[in-house]
């Protein structure tokens, strides 16, 4: 195991390599840029190749183009670039092509604060592309260390699934210098409770079965099997074709081939003070579960019964964490509140939703203790003068 | 040559796409034979060729008619798919992408550029119809100037890549491509087999343009007549080889710019390096 103080860029370029990642196809933006120039560095030197593309739109492409050929790829950007992989991200999921995609989240819309965290693509991450009839699957560590094990899982999952599966990061993990172990060996990996699973191939000719079971290889070009892969309906034998009926199938495909197999990754997520059913659960993800975290600490020495939920696991969102009636808040890195909209929809009627908005820093402790406090003895939650009551 | 013989289907077709699903008339079966004419000629196996495609009639009706392995990408991203599919593929496999003028030179232009730049190994085969067929008739950026489309319905006036002097030729060439050869097949299909094999044995990015004629919506709007003769006849007479071209001459013919092998290829540099700076830690 080595030991590093250095950015959680630079332990996503190392589990990037120790996955098996051998092409990156970058675009420079912050806070993702210092990513791509670890894989300049880094990929020579593992007989792997970087690619700096034309836009980001390209750099999936180019992914994709790699993939098909075998590779095992990776592509970062923040917000502006993510809205750029829309139409390679579609293909990539129609065509289920394995490979792993980081967003590292600032504060938008547009341009917005560029070095800064911001958690606005909650929903763009479960939506990346248009057309429905699809699942996305995103995990969001909170550490350099976490999203270096959540980028390794990724292309875990990426290769079981036979899709692309975005871990979702902020600012804060990509840009902040953090005490990172990397493993070293096999043994090591299993140790940090690592997977690894190897690109394999597709003989064919059966590519798209109707069918929600894990392990079928991608189509892969080169390798004269026949093999097809288009943006069209596919069919068994890979022929494109205009019918409800297939195009039925293959979606069928998409979405359940996910939503059967959430044991995979349903179990990424930490709970803190839950045991006791509190009565008010904090729900976080990303860098600000660590203020949380903290803060529900504080508030049960001081007497309050609070519990802190942090998803790692967003998508497919897993509502079986919200059966029980109680209190819950939401502490996002948006002013518009995205995650509350998803609890909304989980919990029991007519539980008891809140939600605390602070976007391009940390909440304070400060902050969240109040804020529980508030909730706990049902007063109305006013901050800055920025109305509350409506979550 | 040999047209459409039945071995060339037996030996590089699906039969199942046979006939193709293209309007009866359009010109885009002859330029696709052109191409599967010059496999032939250099003695390729389906094996040796990856088929690439985007959306569009050129995609969507070569897509899957070649029995070998082949993909489509989505509008005028073939070319980033290829580029990247380039380097991890070994050299000796040749990839085609068979794509219309839309997507080449409207929305994938810049990726099209791009892989000229790195002189990616790559045959792109640009099937011209003049516009944006498969969605009922637009005009493009080669619509030339005057013709009446359903988006330019007082005659082609906007300058386009083929207007005033200007050439999508020298565009690509300025960009670093090098092989670019122009063929309208009715007229010199020999040539335009010849240019695709010498197309594929570039090391390099190679681009044959093929304009074509359309007859369902281009022909119909601007002529007023879907009878293929008619629109043969118009494509006839506004072609001319390179160095002939008369005043009404739109598609000067034969070979634009060929330096074969004559710049490192894109994956050659890439892996080139990669293995350089795996040894000595630098360049
Ligand atoms: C991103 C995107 N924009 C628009 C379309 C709609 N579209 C489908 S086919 C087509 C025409 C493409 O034109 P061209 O490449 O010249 O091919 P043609 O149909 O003329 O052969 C268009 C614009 C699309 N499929 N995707
Ligand atoms: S619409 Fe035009 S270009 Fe497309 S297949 Fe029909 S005739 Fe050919």
């Amino acid at each position: 195991m080595k030991r590093f103080l250095e950015t959680g860029n630079f332990a996503i370029a190392e589990a990037a390599i120790i996955a098996g990642c051998r092409f990156f196809a970058g675009y420079p933006i912050t806070p993702a840029t210092e990513l791509a120039e670890s894989m300049s560095l880094r990929l020579p030197q593992v007989d792997g190749v970087y690619l700096q593309a034309e836009d980001e739109c390209a750099a999936m492409h180019l992914c994709i183009g790699a993939a098909l050929g075998g590779m095992k790829a990776m592509t970062a950007t923040s917000g502006p670039g993510f809205i750029l992989y829309a139409d390679p991200f579609g293909w990539a999921l129609g065509c289920e092509m394995p490979m792993v995609v980081l967003n590292s989240g600032r504060v938008g819309p547009v341009s917005g604060i560029t070095g800064a965290p911001g958690q606005g693509e909650f929903y763009n991450t479960r939506y990346p592309t248009q057309g429905g009839n699809y699942e996305s699957v995103v995990l969001a560590p909170n550490s350099a260390q976490e999203a270096m094990a959540m980028v390794i899982e990724a292309f875990y999952l990426s290769e079981r699934l036979r899709m692309p599966v975005t871990v979702l990061a902020d600012q804060l993990i990509t840009d902040g210098w953090e005490d990172i172990s990397i493993p070293e060996t096999e043994e090591e990996m299993k140790e940090m409770g690592m997977r690894f699973w190897p690109r394999k191939f597709h003989p064919g000719p059966d590519f798209y079965p109707a069918t929600d079971a894990l392990d079928i290889p991608p189509v892969q070009m080169g390798k004269n099997t026949g093999g097809l892969c288009s943006d069209w309906t596919p069919t068994e034998q890979g022929y494109d074709i205009e019918e409800v009926e297939d195009h039925h199938k293959h979606a069928y495909r998409l979405i359940y081939k996910v939503r059967n197999n959430r044991e995979l990754f349903a179990h990424h997520y930490e709970k803190k003070y839950m045991d006791d059913d509190p009565d008010l659960v904090v729900v976080s993800y990303g860098t600000p579960s660590r203020v949380v975290n903290t803060a529900v600490g504080r508030a049960r020495s001081q007497g309050m019964k609070v519990g802190s939920l942090r998803l790692i696991n967003l998508w497919p969102f897993p509502d079986e964490h919200f059966t029980r009636k109680a209190k819950y808040l939401a502490v996002e890195l948006n002013w518009d509140g995205q995650l509350v909209r998803e609890i909304q929809r989980a919990v029991p009627k007519d539980s008891d939703v809140h939600f605390l908005g602070i976007c391009g820093d940390l909440p304070t402790n400060q902050d969240l203790l109040e804020t529980f406090d508030k909730i706990l003895k049902n007063q109305p939650l006013q901050r800055k003068g920025w109305e509350m009551e409506a979550w | 040559m040999e047209y459409y013989s039945s071995n060339l289907i037996e030996e590089y077709l699906r039969t199942r796409k046979i006939p193709s699903t293209a309007c009866s008339g359009c010109g885009l079966g002859m330029n696709h034979k052109v191409v599967i004419q010059a496999f032939k000629e250099l003695g390729l196996k389906t094996a040796d060729i990856i088929w690439g495609t985007s959306i569009g009639c050129a995609g969507r009706q070569t897509f899957a008619t070649f029995k070998g392995d082949g993909f489509a990408g989505t509008h005028g991203r073939a070319y980033a798919i290829a580029r990247g599919l380039r380097i991890a593929l070994p050299p000796e496999k040749k990839i085609v992408l068979s794509v219309g003028d839309g997507d080449a030179f409207g929305i994938g232009l810049m990726h099209l550029i791009h892989s000229a730049r790195v002189n990616a190994d790559i045959t792109v085969i640009v099937h011209d119809n003049l516009g944006y067929q498969s969605t009922g008739g637009q005009f493009g950026f080669t619509t030339p100037m005057g013709v009446k489309t359903d988006s330019s319905p007082y005659g082609m006036f906007e300058p386009n890549l083929m207007s005033e002097g200007m050439d999508v030729m020298h565009i690509l060439k300025g960009a670093g491509a090098t092989f670019l050869a122009r063929h309208v097949v009715l007229a010199d299909g020999a040539m335009a087999v010849e240019s695709v094999k010498k197309a594929i044995l570039n090391r390099g990015f190679s681009l044959v343009h093929m304009p074509h004629p359309c007859v369902t919506n281009f022909a119909m709007k601007h002529l007023g007549s879907r009878v293929p003769v008619e629109i043969f006849r118009w494509f006839k007479e506004r072609t001319a080889p390179l160095g002939q071209e008369k005043p009404n001459t739109i598609w000067a013919t034969g070979i634009w710019h060929d330096a074969s092998n004559t710049r490192p290829e894109f994956s050659e540099v890439m892996w080139g390096a990669t293995e350089k700076i795996r040894r000595t830690g630098a360049l």
